[in-house]
């Protein structure tokens, strides 16, 4: 040959071998294979690991690694080495998700079956990845089989999803489609109907989500090669229902009435082309849309004993929040040696951003002039914001000695928004050694600056926190952060340590405030800027692994010793106080049996330090001699101030694999908080209830039973 | 509100839908009773100062009043006045003291109870930043129909300040109207009578970002609002009416200039939200040592500005 050629040949078996056995350990790297600051999180993992209603579920496999906070029972987003939840990059297909959860974070947006495998950094990520300031998961989905046809059908106790995927055109073009549904809304109903207690009396609530995946791949030649990637998923709540209060002279009733839906969309077109044997190009066309919306309105009316009927206040609400990207992407691969990659691209992105439609009608009658049909005025005139951002970056991973391996980058980004541009460099350094007996150790560093805000008040993940952006009153968060690590790999153990020091420059938070009584409302929803405030926060802690494995039993132990903080000057009078996902220890234990070859077991017991909360001790009452209206105060001495109680729960989960080559089967059983322990969601202070006020612990998810079966063909 | 009623809403589902909501004793952090003071003077008026004790959060009953205490005020280290108990309006108690507050005068507060640590607390009235003009765009005036069949003037006001300070733009106001009540006699409309009342208004979505209503019937004007040197307050006044017999007639302005312990205490309790279970209050100002509570001052001024014929 004269020039270079690539071709492609497919191998044919010309003969017939007794089947051959293999049976691997996974022992060090299963359930979740580490390697240092990036952590594979493989999908044929998830359907081993214990999960409530038997559901698999990638943002809970996180979740078991060390530096990974989420909230009691995983309702309340990933939090990594002290960052905010939307300080992490989610990809799927290389597509920013804005909103990774379902029903409050039970369960993720990723269906299961469609993984083909997953990647988080929790640090030092590449600067192709761009400003994000603690953490990027990169979820790949898969392409479907190229030869044949298969189905996946899987039925838990929550949901349930159908999977189907095969050639379009033989060896050349295949497709992957999945479904996947809840059946929240029957049990809801159920409960509801049997014991009336979901909320109030009168109920009538009603929640459900569904996900769509399409992942189409069509290969023109050995050098040029197309996917298409879509998502779609959304979820829905509904209640209304009527609170009554009855007295001598009549009957007061407030009457509610809630309906809400969200979902994220997202797609994306790949070509990739091999330019040269050693340098090729992703070319990416990305779409993604997350929005939500609600209306809430409340009647309030009083029905006299004498049989008339007035309207005391009504109450309208509609909201809506959205954020949607079009972009464009070329990402460069060279390798000009085998000890030497170097990436590059650029990108640009048009974010369309509606932060918080908000838009309230609160007549009583003979006070206030809104009617309802000026809601949907404010909601059409509500300011949408456009803002472009672009960015070029470079990466190498160099082995420039024998046991030593450098990554360094460099990301530069533009974002401009109202004719204010804000500029940024982000550098990435991280070095690395593999020393002699299974020794190694690493050490980086890495700075970036993020544009895009999640801005919420609350404890948990909602999907109503808005997205905003960068503006010049909402700075772009800085966030730089070192560390380093050993380890030791030998003779079945392995053992690992990080250090890590983390400092958010920049970092914002949502300033709340009581209802309006004495306005009349907003005319429009432009003060969102003016409700953010800048402060600063700090993340430090050790990481350890310990894993060994007993063949056929594996023992995997993590723990976490971290502090996380935040200052704001406007909050709490200007003194730091502990970051409301702050857990001084973490511990998880993961055990894993394999009794047969058709049968194993998975154990998990976790442990953490209670999360903080705000929480007041003593009351009084305002009234000073010259106010009117009197208001009980809250002695609220620190933000996040007071503990909850440890959260610890063992889970446990047995599978079942059967079934000959063409059908295979995969029953789990299991248990999720197999002890019950009554980890508290939140405390609640009910000091309305008369003499007797009580301190009431919720608690979200008891002993509950797993179950799930899968069928493949 | 509606934040709210979606996670209870939801909490509820996953909660007492798998039966998991549990009434505990939870171990709240153990703070005996402690005095309570609360007063904001203003200038040519006497100090009056509320006095009570702290409750617990499972004590339901009306606070206590301690009428024993001891109540002073001095300036300058010097005893200037023993406050004394006086029952008001409604019966509520509280002590007041037989000098005026003059302004820029920092008056200490001191409250003794026995059995109880004394409490302490210092601030002064500050003296008053003036509005320069309130002014009605006429052009803009109109009358809005109201659900229950009445009507309401809606006023476009502009509230202008004179001399902003550069620093401590420590604001409040408050609106109120009055309303001329006529009689029809031989076709004519004859002024009977006049009422006042308060005042709602509308503003753009930065405003009202940007103010919170307190428990002093004023509302509160956050520094931030006049961080680019605007020295105007836009607001759509609201005054509802019925045209058989009622016509709005004026518009008052009060314009409080606050103290630092003032506006921090009322902003960090307007931060406070509901005790909703979720929310995540800010600390409390206090300014009173040993206690809780609030001392601080104020001063007033205020503009009226009569509402054209519309």
């Amino acid at each position: 040959m004269t020039t270079e050629r690539l071709e492609r040949f497919r191998l044919v078996s010309n003969g017939t071998l007794p089947e051959v056995l293999v049976t691997a350990t996974p022992a060090l790297e299963d359930p979740i294979k580490r390697d240092e600051s990036r952590q594979n999180l493989p999908a044929s993992a998830m359907p081993s690991v214990p999960m409530p209603g038997g559901e698999a579920d990638l943002l809970r496999l996180a979740a078991l690694q060390p530096g990974v906070q989420t909230g009691v029972d995983g309702l309340g987003g990933l939090h990594v080495r002290g960052g905010n939840a939307d300080q992490n990059l989610i990809l799927l297909d290389d597509v920013p998700v804005y909103n990774p959860n379902h029903a409050l974070g039970l369960l993720s947006v990723f269906n299961p079956a469609t993984i083909n495998h997953a990647r988080l950094w929790k640090g030092d990520f590449p600067a192709r990845y761009g400003g994000r300031a603690s953490s990027v998961l990169d979820v790949r989905t898969r392409d479907g089989h190229f030869r044949d046809y298969h189905a996946d059908l899987s039925v838990g106790l929550f949901a349930a999803s159908a999977t189907l995927e095969g050639p379009l055109l033989y060896d050349t073009s295949s497709f992957l489609l999945s479904a996947r549904t809840t059946y929240f809304g029957p049990w809801i109903d159920f409960l509801n109907k049997r014991d009336n207690l979901i909320t109030f009396s009168g109920d009538k609530a009603a929640y459900r989500f569904y996900d769509i995946n399409l992942k189409l791949n069509y290969i023109f030649s050995g050098k040029n090669r197309v996917y298409f990637s879509y998502y779609q998923g959304g979820d829905v709540f509904k209640n209304k229902f009527e609170q009554r209060f009855d007295d001598r002279e009549g009957s007061a009733t407030d009457q509610y009435d809630l309906d809400s839906d969200w979902g994220n969309a997202i797609a994306a077109i790949r070509w990739n082309h091999l330019l040269r044997k050693n340098l090729f190009v992703n070319s990416t066309l990305r779409f993604s849309r997350f929005y939500y919306q609600s209306r809430l309105t409340l009647l309030s009316t009083f029905l006299a004993a004498s049989g008339k009927q007035n309207l005391l206040a009504y109450y309208g609400q509609f909201y809506q929040t959205l954020i949607q990207d079009w972009s464009g992407k070329s990402d460069f691969s060279y390798f000009p040696t085998d000890k030497l990659t170097i990436r590059w691209g650029l990108a640009y992105t048009l974010h369309t951003f509606q932060p918080g439609a908000l838009s309230v009608n609160f007549l009583v009658p003979g006070q206030s002039p809104i009617t309802s049909d000026s809601l949907s005025k404010v909601l059409l005139n509500n300011e949408r914001l456009g803002a472009d951002e672009a960015e070029l970056y470079v990466d190498n991973e160099w082995q420039f000695w024998e046991k030593w391996h450098l990554e360094a980058g460099l990301n530069f980004s533009s974002f401009q928004i109202r004719n204010k541009g804000f500029l940024a460099l982000q550098p990435r350094l991280r070095i690395r050694r593999s020393g002699t007996a299974g020794w190694r150790m690493w050490a980086g560093y890495h700075q970036t600056a993020q544009n895009l805000h999640q801005i919420g008040s609350f404890n948990i993940s909602l999907p109503f926190e808005l997205w905003v952006p960068t503006t010049a009153k909402v700075p772009p968060e800085i966030a730089w952060q070192c560390s380093a690590g050993v380890g030791l790999t030998r003779n079945g153990w392995n053992i690992q340590a990080e250090g890590y020091y983390k400092r958010l420059e920049r970092v914002l938070t949502f300033l709340s405030s009581s209802t309006a009584l004495f306005t009349g409302g907003a005319e429009d929803a432009s003060g969102w800027e003016d409700r953010i405030v800048s402060g600063q926060g700090t993340g430090y802690g050790v990481e350890m692994v310990l894993e060994k494995s007993f063949r056929p039993a594996t023992v995997s132990l993590t723990y976490t010793w971290s502090s996380a903080t935040r200052q704001f000057d406007d909050l709490n009078s200007g003194r730091t106080f502990p970051f409301r996902f702050d857990r001084r220890h973490d511990l998880k234990i993961i055990f894993r049996q394999q009794f047969f070859r058709w049968l194993d077991a998975n154990v998990v017991w976790s442990y953490a330090t209670g999360n903080p909360i705000t929480l007041s001790g003593v009351k009084f009452q305002h009234h000073t001699p010259n106010g009117d209206v009197e208001r009980t105060v809250y002695v609220y001495t620190e933000v996040n101030g007071y503990r909850l109680p440890a959260y610890h729960r063992l889970d446990a989960a047995l599978n079942v694999r059967f079934g000959q080559k063409k059908f295979r089967h995969l029953v789990q059983l299991g248990v999720y908080n197999a002890y019950n322990r009554a980890n508290p969601f939140f405390l609640y202070i009910d000091s309305g209830s008369g003499a007797n006020a009580k301190g009431i612990q919720y608690t979200l998810l008891p002993a509950l039973p797993s179950f799930r079966y899968e069928l493949r063909f | 509100m509606q934040k709210y009623a979606y996670i209870l809403i939801l909490a509820n589902i996953l909660a007492s839908g798998l039966r998991c909501v549990r009434e505990t004793d939870i171990q709240l952090p153990d703070e005996p009773a402690k005095i309570v003071a609360l007063s904001h003077f203003t200038i040519g008026e006497p100090v009056r100062v509320e006095v009570s004790l702290s409750q617990t959060l499972t004590d339901a009953g009306d606070p206590e009043i301690p009428f024993n205490a001891d109540v002073s005020i001095s300036v300058d280290g010097k005893f200037l006045d023993k406050l004394f108990r006086v029952t008001g309006d409604g019966g509520r108690i509280y002590w007041e003291s037989r000098d005026l507050v003059v302004p820029k005068t920092e008056y200490t507060l001191a409250v003794r109870i026995a059995g109880l640590e004394p409490v302490a607390a210092h601030s002064s009235a500050p003296e008053p930043v003036e509005i320069a003009e309130v002014r009605i765009d006429t052009a803009k005036m109109r009358v809005v129909d109201l659900a229950d069949g009445r009507l309401a003037l809606r006023v476009p006001l502009q509230i202008r300040i004179k001399n902003l300070p550069a620093e401590k733009r420590y604001f409040a106001f408050s609106l109120q109207h009055e309303i001329e009540i006529f009689e029809v006699i031989n076709g004519q409309p004859v002024p009977d009578e006049y009422y006042e009342a308060s005042t709602k208004f509308l503003a753009d979505g930065r405003t009202l970002a940007l103010v919170y209503d307190t428990p002093e019937k004023v509302v509160l004007v956050n520094e931030n609002f006049w961080s680019d040197e605007r020295d105007l307050l836009n607001l759509d006044a609201l005054i509802p009416f019925d045209p058989a017999y009622e016509k709005p007639r004026r518009l008052f302005v009060d314009w409080r200039t606050l103290s630092d312990a003032f506006y921090r205490y009322h902003l960090s309790l307007a931060r406070q939200g509901n005790n909703f279970p979720l929310n995540d209050p800010d600390a409390l100002f206090n300014n009173i040592e040993g206690g809780y509570g609030n001392f601080s001052g104020y001063s007033v001024s205020g503009d009226t500005v009569g509402i054209p014929e519309f």
